[in-house]
């Protein structure tokens, strides 16, 4: 069969695009494809056009362990505790960026001088599909004062509270306190917060914070220093 | 659990973002990777989800999809298309590929149908079954109404447009479509054959007169 005769080419790119192409044909196309430009145009032309049907899909987030497991099967890393996993964390949030930069901005202008540490938190993957907000920590120059704020409003489950820790290089993480949900910030004053403190970190507790003075819950923000 | 899109943003800044993104992935760049992870994730689940209702099923395929795009980033040729829709070929082509490693198991009419065994999913039948669910035409009218396919989508016969949209959301074969709609495979086969034809004629003279290919995405 001539697979670069246009006709054809497009039939069959249409209905592999659209997914009726079934068994082996649809094997057999997929391997006939690096070989045949003329179906590889057709194909990419019927994607473009069925693309514009997809938008409507209503999104659906994963489970964490789909992220995790793809590491697991490209990078082969085993999980590492979370608290050396928070660089990863890091990924991508433009809405954390940007409203880190508008602090910054405002917090940075009536004090030029020493303006104030701003941390991003990002959600974790649990965060996501638990609170799915991310936090803006900024902590005043001399260490001796940390303002947290939610990237969005934060609703939470009766009998939970959300507890903020200062995660150092090595050891266990240190509790700041619990996390105010009724007003839009928290403030928390004590000296030596940047001392040894690579990441501040939000976790899910119940009502009136870790009953063990430790992390119990899951780490649902975490930002690096 | 249904979320909507991370990212309120425009398409096109969000496609910017997505071409930026995937550069990056194509020179090895972990975090990128994540980042683009993060950005599209909740999309595909969803389509994937349409085609394969079973959850942990789902949650593999997925899996794979982004196992193949690190694997296949340095081939993506951003000149040959959008981020989303290469990311989106490989989903449903995961997806159906996924429907065919059960081939063994009954053929179904309705995914909503088969859902169950965990609980888990017991949970997810639920959610699938909420009268607010969307099938598969509501889904055709939402995508249509905001497109230029509007036009193209009411050109086409009713059974065309039935045929195409079980065959796209639900990842129906021809002989599921048959089944579903009670038609012989012969008379569903030419609905999809014409849909198919009536949808690039109209699609491609549209794209012809606003001289852009790219004519789904409405700004």
């Amino acid at each position: 069969m001539d697979y670069s005769r246009r006709d054809r080419a497009e039939r069959l790119a249409a209905e592999y695009a659209l997914g009726t192409l079934r068994g082996a044909a649809r094997r057999r196309f997929e391997r006939l494809l690096p070989a045949h430009p003329a179906l590889q145009d057709a194909l990419n032309d019927w994607q473009l056009r069925l693309q514009a049907l997809a938008s409507p899909v209503q999104a659906v987030e994963p489970g964490a362990r789909v992220w995790a497991a793809v590491q697991q099967r490209l990078f082969g890393a085993a999980p590492a505790s979370w608290w050396q996993r928070l660089g990863l964390w890091q990924g991508f949030s433009a809405m954390a960026a940007v409203a880190a930069l508008a602090m910054a901005v405002l917090i940075a202008q009536p004090t030029p001088v020493q303006p104030p540490l701003v941390i991003v938190m990002n959600s974790t993957p649990q965060g996501l599909e638990m609170i799915k907000t991310g936090f803006v920590a900024s902590v005043s120059a001399d260490g001796r004062a940390l303002v947290l704020r939610p990237l969005d409003r934060v609703t939470l489950a009766e009998g939970r509270a959300l507890e903020l820790w200062a995660v150092p290089k090595a050891g266990a993480p240190r509790s700041l306190g619990l996390v105010a949900t009724h007003s839009a910030t928290t403030t928390v004053l004590r000296a030596r917060l940047l001392q040894d403190t690579s990441a501040f970190a939000v976790s899910l507790e119940p009502a009136g914070g870790s009953p063990t003075g430790k992390p119990t819950g899951p780490i649902v923000s975490a930002g690096e220093v | 659990m249904n979320t909507s899109s991370p990212s309120g943003k425009a398409p096109s800044e969000r496609s910017i973002e997505m071409a930026a993104l995937m550069s990056r992935v194509a020179l090895g760049d972990r975090q990128a990777f994540e980042a683009l992870y993060r950005g599209s994730c909740a999309q595909l689940f969803g389509i994937v989800l349409r085609i394969n209702g079973e959850r942990a099923q789902a949650e593999e395929v997925l899996q794979e999809v982004f196992v193949t795009v690190w694997r296949a980033a340095a081939t993506f040729d951003q000149r040959q298309g959008q981020v989303m829709t290469w990311l989106t070929s490989i989903a449903r082509n995961r997806a159906i590929d996924s429907l065919r490693r059960r081939a063994s198991e009954p053929a179904t009419v309705s995914r909503y149908g088969t859902l169950g065994g965990t609980e888990d999913d017991d949970d997810d039948l639920l959610e699938q079954q909420a009268s607010e669910d969307p099938g598969p035409l509501d889904l055709l009218d939402r995508a249509s109404s905001r497109h230029a396919l509007e036009r193209c989508m009411d050109a086409l016969t009713g059974e065309q447009r039935s045929s195409l949209a079980l065959a796209y959301y639900q990842g129906f074969s021809h002989a599921e479509v048959a089944l579903h709609l009670s038609q012989p495979l012969g008379t569903v086969k030419s609905w999809v054959r014409r849909g198919l034809q009536g949808l690039r004629a109209c699609l491609d003279r549209a794209a012809g007169l606003v001289g852009n290919s790219d004519v789904g995405r409405a700004a």
